[in-house]
């Protein structure tokens, strides 16, 4: 019975167990995947993937067994890591050992053995990821760079070299479809990272691994912004505004440009010369524009220089009342008063001057005729009887300025220079240029009523008087001694005359005046005023004076009035063109003195000390200061003279 | 550099208060030098028996190798324990006790697969001649630490009747393991010796 019993138990014994639906009871399944890690090389933790629990409660147990021992021991510690874990504590943890590591899964119905896993914990190091990531943007010479700085996971012991850690880090834009860029860093827990964007914002993470181990897990986010660079904008902004002004520049440039060229590049200034053709030296033919220059009277293609000489002024030296100037028609020149630049040797006393007039009148003849050869030609003016005589006497008088109305009578522009000189008829007008050279004289020294007896005197003051006119007019060029001689010898026929009463009757004054004259000699008594006459007065214009400072060495003629006309250093060219009929005559007043003092008995005019005239016969110009004061003291001598 | 070497040395004695008396001269090349030049050298090594090991190895398992009897510490106290001169020993003798193994090793190549010989006898070249480098600077760096880092335990490899691949199996995870402990010692001892050089640790 009892067999029978427990049988039956035994069978019913299913039914008394309940019975879930569909449900099998198994045996739990093998735990797989056994994996242990050491973090630190001291302590390490196995997991395992627990099978299937077959339906009842399973139990997990994990057994392992030491290198070279038998002895099995069961996980100390299956809570601290978790489900499914054993954890290995310090002291439990050997190196250079293998661990023999069972797990074991255990239900109602059994268990199940996993397979074993032999590990070396210095094999299976997973350290923890590196700590305290930190990210500062620096500046390289104004560009940001990035520098990354961590710690090694707390409980790895580098310090002691126990582990040796190795970083990785990474970075990426916080943007989309951007990759991770990878750098390693070695043993070193710093790095830097270069080639930033502006204004971008930067993730970073780092690992570590062990010498010979595995990767940690990456390190938590850091999150960082590199500034925007604001120079750039600037700068950008600066270029586009450059830009537009440089635009706008360019464009006043092209609208102006036509006369932005005529202010940096003017436009040259062709040739302005009488019978010069511009074409036709573009045409190559030199031959052709040289003889178009060439005029019939210049350069003179005849040697015959005699007949280009200025016709000489006889000048004869009447009686006081003969001394009647005929308005001459011919107002090339002003002639006035008579050069007294007679001897180059200044050291004759003033006593001499008479006789060596004299002695000299016989060689002005000769001189004359010489000069006749020459060809010099003086302007020469003849006026009317009496009234030329008072108007001479006022022009003579007016040293400071000679009026317009009355010097117009007497003063001829200059003519041009290659105008064909026509010549100066001398018979007639000669007593009365010598008469009018002998007036002026008298006039410049009003003191001295014209007589005869003081004719001389008149003519030695006038030679010594500081007013001086002479105008020189010529046509042809000719060598300044030349005109030189002219004068001297003019000055001393004209004194001889005087002295003499004979007048060289063939002395003429030049019509024109067409070329400087050296006025190199004076007397020792005399002294010459030159008057400047303005440029651009017609033949009939008066010789107006012009206080310029200006160079008198150029002796333009002598006017009808014997008065040498020095030709101011012309500063316009106009004056100097040849091509007008007017030339200016200048006259200046000049006060020329004689180094040594006139013994002889004249006019008290101040004697300038100053040599006026250099050496070389040129009228110094600087003495123009000193005209001044004579000019004014002339004049209550002029209105004297007036009364005459 | 004498004051690194004498630093050094100092320190070394301070540490295990042995008498490292140094009495020769410095050399030209400082200890620090030539440590950080042994521990790149280890490392290479271990590194280069790891790749072969997972290569040729299926599974890990533990053999009884001819250098067990050899004592090393087993955990981080014992090991930051042991003197640098024991240190130094230590590694000596797990070097010179693999010189010949390593030959027989590399003739036994031909019990393995075509496949494997070439990688194998590459390596095992490589190993050689890194492990004969690392012996002529453990050499010096002996020489300069004392008498006490003269000595080393012979451990004689006897060739045991295995079959070619269980051999080869055998010595190369031995080999890992012991490579695996002159590194370690080395780079201890270099930390050491990095006290003016913290970027070594």
């Amino acid at each position: 019975m009892t067999k029978v019993g427990e049988v039956l138990l035994l069978l019913l014994l299913p039914a008394f167990v309940p019975h879930t639906d569909g449900t099998r009871y198994s045996l739990p399944g093998k735990p797989t995947e056994i994996k242990c890690r050491s973090p630190e090389k001291e302590t390490f933790t196995c997991w395992w993937k627990p099978g299937s629990d077959g339906g009842l409660p399973t139990t997990y147990a994990l057994y392992y067994r030491k290198e070279g021992s038998d002895v099995v021991h069961e996980c100390p510690d299956y809570h601290t890591a978790g489900k499914n874990s054993c954890f290995f504590n310090k002291n439990d943890t050997v190196i250079w050992v293998s661990y023999n590591i069972t797990v074991v899964a255990t239900n109602a119905l059994g268990k199940t053995y996993s397979d074993p896993v032999d590990i070396d914990v210095v094999y299976i190091v997973k350290p923890h990821p590196p700590e305290k990531l930190e990210v500062t943007v620096m500046k390289d010479q104004g560009w940001p760079f990035l520098r990354v700085s961590w710690e090694p996971p707390r409980k790895a012991d580098t310090r002691s070299g126990w582990i040796t850690l190795i970083y990785e880090l990474r970075v990426k834009l916080e943007e989309e479809e951007s990759e991770w860029e990878n750098h390693v860093a070695g043993q070193q827990k710093m790095f830097n990272i270069f080639s930033l964007r502006s204004g971008g914002t930067y993730l970073i993470q780092v690992r570590c691994k062990p010498d010979h181990g595995f990767w940690s897990e990456w390190s938590s986010t850091s999150y960082v912004k590199v500034p925007e660079c604001k120079t750039s904008s600037v700068w950008i902004l600066i270029l586009v505004f450059s830009a537009f002004i440089l635009l706008i520049l360019i464009w006043l440039i092209h609208m102006n440009s036509h006369s932005l060229k005529h202010c940096m590049l003017p436009p040259v200034p062709g040739p302005k010369i009488k019978g010069f053709d511009k074409q036709l030296l573009k045409s190559g033919k030199s031959d052709e524009v040289f003889s178009a220059l060439v005029v019939s009277d210049f350069p003179p293609t005849t040697s015959n220089y005699e007949d280009l000489l200025v016709e000489y002024l006889e000048v004869y030296v009447p009686e006081q009342q003969e001394l009647m100037v005929d308005e001459g028609k011919d107002h090339d020149g002003c002639l006035k008063s008579i050069g007294s630049a007679s001897d180059s040797d200044s050291g004759r006393g003033s006593c001499d001057s008479d006789n060596l007039l004299m002695d000299k009148s016989g060689a002005a003849k000769e001189e004359q005729q010489q000069q006749n050869q020459e060809g010099d030609q003086i302007g020469t003016e003849t006026q009317g009887p009496k009234e030329a005589w008072e108007k001479e006497t006022m022009l003579c008088a007016n040293e400071d300025v000679v009026s317009p109305d009355a010097s117009s009578k007497k003063v001829k522009t200059w003519p041009s220079v290659f105008s064909p000189v026509t010549p100066y008829s001398p018979s007639p007008l000669d007593p009365h240029n010598s008469l009018e050279m002998h007036k002026q004289n008298c006039l410049s020294d009003t003191q001295f009523p014209p007589g005869s007896p003081s004719s001389d005197h008149c003519i030695k003051k006038a030679l010594q008087s500081s007013y001086w006119e002479v105008c020189f007019n010529n046509n042809q060029p000719y060598p300044q001694t030349d005109v030189h001689q002219q004068l001297q010898a003019h000055s001393d026929r004209n004194i001889s005359a005087i002295n003499d009463g004979n007048v060289p009757s063939n002395l003429l004054l030049p019509t024109r005046m067409t070329e400087y004259v050296e006025v190199q000699r004076l007397n020792e008594e005399n002294k010459v005023l030159l008057h400047p006459i303005p440029s651009g007065h017609s033949r009939e214009k008066a010789c107006s004076w012009v206080g310029h400072r200006d160079n008198y060495s150029k002796v333009k003629g002598v006017n009808s009035d014997n008065v040498l006309l020095l030709q101011r250093d012309v500063v316009e060219e106009e004056s100097m063109e040849m091509a007008g009929a007017a030339e200016s005559c200048y006259t200046s007043s000049i006060a020329i003195n004689t180094p040594k003092p006139t013994t002889c008995s004249h006019i008290a005019l101040p004697v300038q000390e100053e040599r006026v005239l250099a050496v070389s016969g040129y009228v110094d110009t600087a003495t123009m200061f000193s005209l001044d004061t004579y000019v004014n003291e002339m004049k209550p001598v002029a209105s004297k003279a007036n009364t005459v | 550099m004498k004051t690194d070497f004498c630093e050094i040395l100092q320190k070394l004695n301070s540490n295990n208060g042995s008498m490292l008396c140094v009495v020769t001269m410095c050399r030209a090349v400082p200890i620090n030098d030539l440590i950080y030049r042994a521990s790149q050298q280890s490392d290479k090594l271990h590194a280069l028996s790891t790749m072969l090991t997972q290569e040729l190895v299926c599974t890990y398992r533990v053999h009884a190798c001819h250098t067990s009897s050899l004592q090393t510490p087993t955990d981080k106290e014992q090991a930051l324990q042991v003197s640098e001169s024991d240190l130094l020993s230590l590694a000596r003798s797990l070097l010179q006790a693999w010189s010949d193994p390593l030959v027989v090793l590399s003739s036994s190549t031909n019990v393995l697969p075509y496949s494997a010989q070439s990688t194998l006898s590459k390596t095992i070249q490589k190993m050689q001649e890194h492990s004969k480098d690392l012996k002529d600077g453990l050499d010096i760096l002996s020489s300069k630490m004392g008498p006490a880092a003269q000595t080393i335990t012979s451990l004689p490899f006897i060739e045991t009747n295995e079959i070619g691949q269980d051999k080869i199996t055998k010595l190369l995870s031995c080999f890992r393991r012991d490579s695996h402990k002159i590194d370690s010692f080395l780079k201890v001892l270099r930390c050491r010796a990095a006290n003016m050089q913290p970027q070594m640790c």
